[in-house]
């Protein structure tokens, strides 16, 4: 019998196979949503979808794209912004 | 070659001529100030300035008003002090120097890793094959 925080579905659940063969549930806290666009509201995309202990191993390049307004704007967002810039 | 359909697409390469500053919009140099250096085939350029010198599309790049005096194909040298004189600062990065030493050391710290741990797998599995033999064998 699972315990009884675990038959509540706040917890997702993953299925392994273990080197003996048999197949066993382990539980883990469900995954954080994706940031989102500051213009259109849209999900940024090159983000890696971790939750924030897994976050904190990763280098700085690989949270967000390199780009200017990377992990701000969404890449149509960010052009038009600096063409905007370019035209003042 | 590409070939060109409308007369917009036509207006707006004629647009990007040697010398001309434009920012660049897409990729890791966006928001850089660049002059275009040379023009290749189709819709594509080759740019200089704070970016790395580089072919690129017209569809990355939005034209400013300045069109710079610059030969064809000029060094980046020249193009930087081109620069300069409008204000314009290029902050070139070192090129990474390989060192030797630290090599050197690495590679002989692996051979001696590898000729350590070779025969002592190589016993192993001679090992477990022959097991696996004699019990064929005997079934």
């Amino acid at each position: 019998m699972p315990q009884p925080k675990f038959k509540s579905r706040t917890y997702r659940r993953i299925s392994t196979k273990l080197p003996g063969g048999n197949s066993k549930i382990h539980y883990e806290k469900r995954k954080p949503e994706l940031p989102k666009c500051a213009n259109c509201k849209k999900e940024l995309k090159g983000i890696p979808k971790l939750r924030d202990y897994k976050m904190r191993r990763l280098g700085i390049s690989k949270k967000r794209p390199e780009r200017a307004f990377g992990g701000y704007l969404c890449s149509e967002c960010s052009r038009q912004t600096i063409k905007k810039e370019a035209r003042a | 070659m590409v070939t060109l359909r409308t007369q917009k697409e036509i207006e707006v390469i004629t647009m990007y001529e040697i010398g001309r500053l434009c920012i660049k919009i897409a990729g890791r140099d966006a928001r850089k100030k660049a002059i275009i250096v040379d023009i290749l085939d189709g819709f594509f350029v080759l740019i200089d300035g704070q970016v790395r010198r580089r072919k690129c599309n017209i569809k990355h790049l939005e034209p400013l008003d300045k069109v710079l005096k610059i030969k064809k194909n000029a060094s980046h040298s020249e193009v930087v002090d081109i620069l300069k004189k409008e204000g314009i600062e290029v902050v070139d990065t070192k090129p990474k120097e390989k060192k030797e030493k630290t090599k050197a050391v690495k590679e002989a710290v692996k051979t001696e890793e590898k000729t350590e741990k070779k025969p002592a797998q190589k016993k192993e599995t001679k090992t477990t094959t022959e097991k696996k033999k004699t019990t064929k064998t005997k079934k």
